[in-house]
């Protein structure tokens, strides 16, 4: 394991309480970091959202995101048996196991041979879990477990504590910009994949990546592109470009008051 | 995962309200009815079209409708950070330092107005904004967690709400919007190419599309992410003028 990146890990999910703390960045480091130093191929973290359901919230990879989301669908799988129990649950080898059939189909179909599911978790309170997943079956090693378990519960403290002492609601509203701001993320995906003629993942790539270069929150990003105030440039030779013509109008100038009743006029 | 008992809960509110009233189910349904439901003393709402500034439509008090126009005039406080946070504004103590730091000029003239509490929640999908809902006490205190949970979902109802009667109809059924899929929100990416228009009207189009063919608006959009569907720009397929 790599030591230096963990302790910069360790600093960085501790690092909560600046001025433009983003819940979905931070998270996005969390799973991030998590697939890198743990040597699993992927990561993802479900959040428990107040109206009582679970939501996915970041993913190291596409495929570790669609399985999360394929969990919450079919309301099976071992990540949300871990945040329903709070205790962590391993499934070292997905081809032997019987309890979720469907899961384990869709595990397959991802790449994924073994999860490891980590709640988030601080006394009774159960916020989420952070789930691991390995392309090659067989145990994770104890080291891995108690580093991923360390992690998760360091953000867990990050996002609970203090806040929740102080201000009670804070995490409450920075969770629910998150959720806002995941739907965003994957408007400004469709948008990115129409445009150019590509696949959504490889529309978050480049979302991602402009993002990291522009040194400019994704969500902010996402949102900019969606309205139409921030364009992105495709691939060099992508099969179509960028068509400024299409751009939305800038807030503000788009000049009709909301229309109440009679239907829409064609564009 | 859906919390279908919640949903059961308000929407079953907002429709008994409406039935009162005897009208059909209107934001301000849900404007009302979500002041016994979350245990607030007032509610109000405005309407937004994409970025622009919302119009007040519907308050249920007088503090309500100082409220929301103190914020209006004095440029800041709970109801402008949810509109651009897209996240609420949870402010259970008007009397903390909190509040005081957060917002100079809106805490005390809320205060006088006769607020103690105040909760704004965004009515939005994404980068879709449909408006604001605000929520105030004259006691301190916060939404426990139950009232929270049934306070986005009412949030959710109005949102769906709004959009319709700017889409010019209903075309959508009662749904929790936290069910909502990834699919949904990247095949209204999608339509904002292929149609040439805001994210707004690009959901309007999706939702119209599948109440007019009579399926559902996960399976349409999956189709549409697949490439195995396109809608044309020059035609309106919204039920109404079908």
């Amino acid at each position: 394991m790599d030591g230096q990146l963990l302790s910069e890990t360790f600093v960085e999910l501790t690092d909560t309480m600046v001025a433009d703390f983003d819940v979905i960045d931070f998270l996005h480091v969390l799973t991030s970091r998590s697939a890198e130093l743990l040597n699993v191929s992927a990561a993802g973290l479900l959040l428990a959202d107040p109206r009582g359901e679970l939501r996915v919230v970041a993913a190291s990879s596409e495929a570790a995101r669609v399985l999360e989301l394929f969990q919450l669908q079919s309301d099976q799988g071992p990540c949300l048996e871990c945040f329903r129990s709070g205790q962590p649950v391993a499934v070292t080898d997905l081809s032997a196991d019987q309890r979720w059939p469907r899961f384990v189909a869709a595990a397959g179909q991802a790449g994924f041979s073994a999860v490891q599911a980590l709640p988030m978790r601080l006394r009774d309170q159960i916020i989420g879990a952070l789930n691991l997943f390995r392309a090659t079956p067989g145990a994770f090693d104890a080291d891995s477990i108690r580093v991923g378990q360390a992690l998760a519960d360091v953000a867990t403290i990050s996002l609970l504590h203090e806040r929740s002492m102080r201000h009670s609601d804070t995490l409450n509203e920075q969770l629910q910009t998150a959720l806002n701001s995941r739907v965003i993320i994957e408007q400004a995906k469709g948008k990115l994949a129409e445009r150019l003629g590509i696949d959504v993942d490889q529309a978050f790539t480049i979302l991602r990546d402009q993002a990291r270069n522009r040194n400019q929150r994704l969500s902010d990003l996402a949102r900019a592109f969606v309205e139409g105030t921030q364009a992105l440039p495709g691939p060099v030779g992508s099969p179509r470009t960028s068509r400024p013509g299409t751009m939305q109008p800038l807030p503000g100038v788009r000049p009709a008051p909301p229309r109440p009743a009679p239907p829409r006029p064609g564009p | 995962m859906t919390d279908a008992r919640r949903l059961g809960r308000v929407w079953g509110l907002v429709a008994e309200h409406a039935a009162a009233r005897g009208g059909p189910i209107s934001s301000a349904d849900v404007c009302a009815a979500v002041i016994p439901g979350v245990q607030v003393t007032g509610a109000w709402l405005s309407a937004a079209r994409d970025a622009q500034a919302g119009h007040l439509m519907q308050v249920t008090d007088e503090v309500s409708r100082q409220l929301a126009e103190l914020q209006l005039t004095l440029g800041e406080g709970p109801l402008l950070d949810a509109s651009a946070s897209g996240g609420p504004a949870l402010a259970s103590d008007l009397a903390s330092p909190e509040s005081a730091s957060r917002w100079p000029a809106f805490t005390p003239a809320a205060c006088r107005a006769g607020a103690a509490a105040v909760f704004t929640f965004p009515l939005a999908v994404g980068a879709i904004r449909a408006g604001v809902l605000g929520l105030y006490r004259d006691r301190p205190g916060p939404l426990s967690d139950f009232q929270l949970g049934d306070a986005l979902v009412f949030a959710d109802a109005a949102t769906m709400l709004l959009l319709d009667a700017q889409a010019g109809g209903a075309a959508g059924q009662p749904a929790g919007l936290a069910s909502h899929r990834a699919e949904i929100d990247q095949a209204t990416g999608m339509l904002t190419e292929q149609l040439s228009v805001s994210i707004t009207d690009a959901f309007a189009r999706l939702r119209a599309y599948a109440y007019a063919s009579d399926r559902g608006l996960t399976d349409v959009a999956r189709d549409i992410v697949a490439r195995r569907l396109r809608l044309a720009p020059d035609r309106d397929l919204s039920p109404e003028e079908s």
